[in-house]
């Protein structure tokens, strides 16, 4: 009540950022993370079943991988600019939740999992190769963005 | 109005009491449905910008789109199983926003947009199946599909909020 009579006195009082200042900024920004997500995991998800071998058979491994990756980039550089803006409307409050932490640990591992473990899969010189290890390479890869996802709805309590 | 009394009896059956009132039915669903939302979307993105060749070039389009069609088919399926149950979890609160009929409105037209792709300009697509220049009838419809499902995320996730 006091500090809302305030705001109205000194109007400049209102947060810089504008992500607490407005209401209606949160909800917009986050339809853009989702998209984001959809774009970086998504691309990621196609990547891992061509390396399951349940999809695009008919195409080189090392070719999907090359061609999905500007829109992994893309879909990363969307999530690094949102995902810190919705973080900074309360960042005391993120960090304290355990949801936020697990969603950044995972988030963490999948990436360092990714352009480790899944670039050594779709290297040119693996093409010809049988998929071997990169069937169960594929499957943490999946694993590790689900628990992202799942972490990441759980912030929200759903 | 019976629209009123159909979602007044829905909300009654002990179906939507426990899809409602069950600690674990609604969360669960809500993951299906996003996770689902995340993969239909992802293929839809990349096949759409293929199409406007901003994707995988050397990819002919028919064999991308022939390659995604399966799993398409499956996320559907389990959107629609999903977003049914979703629905009848609360017809009083989802059967009167406005955003949830906004969003359906939109997916249907979604629909029609990618029938009439594949019914009309994608039945010669053997003539620009391995070409970068795809003729612009086809680049529209795709254009319009990628605008289309980008503000069906805003639509769907903005039912939370009226």
């Amino acid at each position: 009540m006091l500090h809302a009579l305030i705001l109205q006195a000194h109007p400049e009082a209102l947060p810089i950022n504008p992500i607490a200042r407005w209401e209606w900024v949160f909800p917009i920004v986050e339809a853009i993370h989702i998209c984001g997500f959809t774009l970086l995991v998504g691309s990621i998800v196609i990547l891992d079943l061509r390396l399951l071998g349940v999809t695009l058979r008919g195409q080189p491994v090392s070719r999907i991988a090359r061609e999905l990756a500007p829109w992994i980039w893309a879909g990363l550089a969307f999530q690094l600019t949102t995902g810190p803006f919705l973080f900074s409307g309360d960042p005391h409050e993120y960090v304290q939740v355990a949801a936020f932490r697990n969603k950044m640990l995972f988030f963490a591992l999948a990436l360092i999992f990714h352009f480790t473990v899944i670039r050594a899969a779709t290297r040119t010189s693996a093409d010809s190769a049988p998929l071997g290890w990169r069937r169960p390479a594929a499957l943490v890869s999946l694993g590790l963005w689900f628990c992202v996802l799942l972490a990441g709805l759980w912030i929200g309590n759903l | 109005m019976w629209f009123t009394t159909f979602c007044e009896w829905l909300s009654e059956t002990q179906f939507s009491h426990h899809l409602r009132e069950a600690p674990y039915d609604f969360p669960v669903l809500i993951i299906v449905h996003i996770i689902t939302i995340a993969m239909f979307g992802a293929m839809v993105a990349i096949g759409n910008l293929r199409v406007l060749g901003r994707a995988m070039p050397s990819v002919p389009v028919s064999q991308l789109i022939a390659a995604f069609r399966p799993w398409k088919w499956i996320a559907f399926a389990i959107l629609l199983v999903s977003g049914t149950l979703l629905a009848a979890s609360d017809p009083m609160e989802y059967g009167f926003n406005i955003m949830f009929w906004i969003s359906n409105a939109l997916l249907l037209i979604a629909g029609i947009n990618s029938l009439i792709f594949r019914n009309g300009v994608y039945r010669s697509v053997a003539e620009w199946d391995t070409s970068e220049e795809v003729p612009p009838g086809a680049r529209r419809w795709a254009a319009v599909s990628l605008v289309l499902w980008i503000v069906l995320v805003f639509a769907g996730r903005a039912i939370a909020f009226f």
